[in-house]
């Protein structure tokens, strides 16, 4: 968690600086989405951020659910779920990186 | 020990700084794993339904979800600069432990917190200003 939380300051950092803050959510439609992804460093950029962000997440709320459970059948349930939760989430994720934006 | 001394105890748990910043750390960090969720689905519809994307960007445009993205940038501040407090205490100045220091880090680190999110704010909040017409 320490390491993927240090790596995530920078990433997560610039991703809500540029996005949120320098070029704000009233500019940003299917064209920006495709004008930034011609650039295949800022897909690395978003399967990284992708990547780290959901597994620190995910990690991090099974970790405070877990002060609550006591069970090995609880705590099985648990980690079942949210590996199950992280793996539609980061397939979802990588599929649209790879597959970039389609014309609607 | 009677029941009446084992709540009062309960109630009377002195956390102090270090209790507040473990649940300041947990609620910001819960607050942006909803958000990360949602904008993982959301963005993966320019691939899977591309007609849909707007409708997302929509509702992200309306004045609750910019002034709510306001405290989302608090929160990956806040939950960042707190993590990097632990990391950085607790893996390399382990040695220099010392409870005053400790509890005054604390109030540092939502200073820096604070102090880093305030130009954010300024900007996303005159965004909203400007979309109220004010």
């Amino acid at each position: 968690m320490r390491y993927s939380g240090l790596l995530l300051i920078p990433l997560a950092w610039g991703h809500v600086l540029i996005q949120d803050v320098l070029v704000g959510v009233d500019r940003i439609d299917l064209n920006y989405v495709s004008m930034r992804w011609a650039y295949l460093g800022w897909r690395a950029y978003d399967l990284f951020l992708l990547v780290f962000a959901l597994a620190h997440g995910i990690n991090g709320l099974r970790q405070v659910v877990l002060d609550f459970l006591s069970t090995r059948k609880n705590i099985r349930w648990l980690n079942q779920t949210l590996l199950a939760l992280w793996l539609v989430l980061v397939l979802a994720g990588i599929a649209a990186l790879v597959g970039g934006v389609r014309k609607p | 020990m009677n029941v009446k001394a084992t709540m009062t105890n309960l109630v009377k748990y002195r956390g102090l700084e270090g209790q507040w910043s473990f649940i300041l750390h947990r609620l910001t960090g819960l607050g942006v794993l909803a958000f990360l969720i949602f904008h993982v689905l959301d963005t993966s519809t320019v691939f899977f339904f591309p007609s849909l994307y707007a409708d997302a960007i929509g509702l992200y445009r309306t004045v609750p979800f910019m002034i709510g993205e306001i405290f989302l940038v608090f929160s990956v501040i806040y939950h960042g600069v707190n993590g990097a407090r632990i990391a950085i205490l607790d893996l390399y100045l382990v040695k220099n432990w010392e409870i005053k220091f400790q509890r005054n880090s604390v109030l540092w680190t939502l200073v820096i917190a604070i102090v880093l999110w305030l130009p954010a704010a300024f900007v996303m909040g005159r965004n909203v200003l400007e979309k109220l017409g004010i």
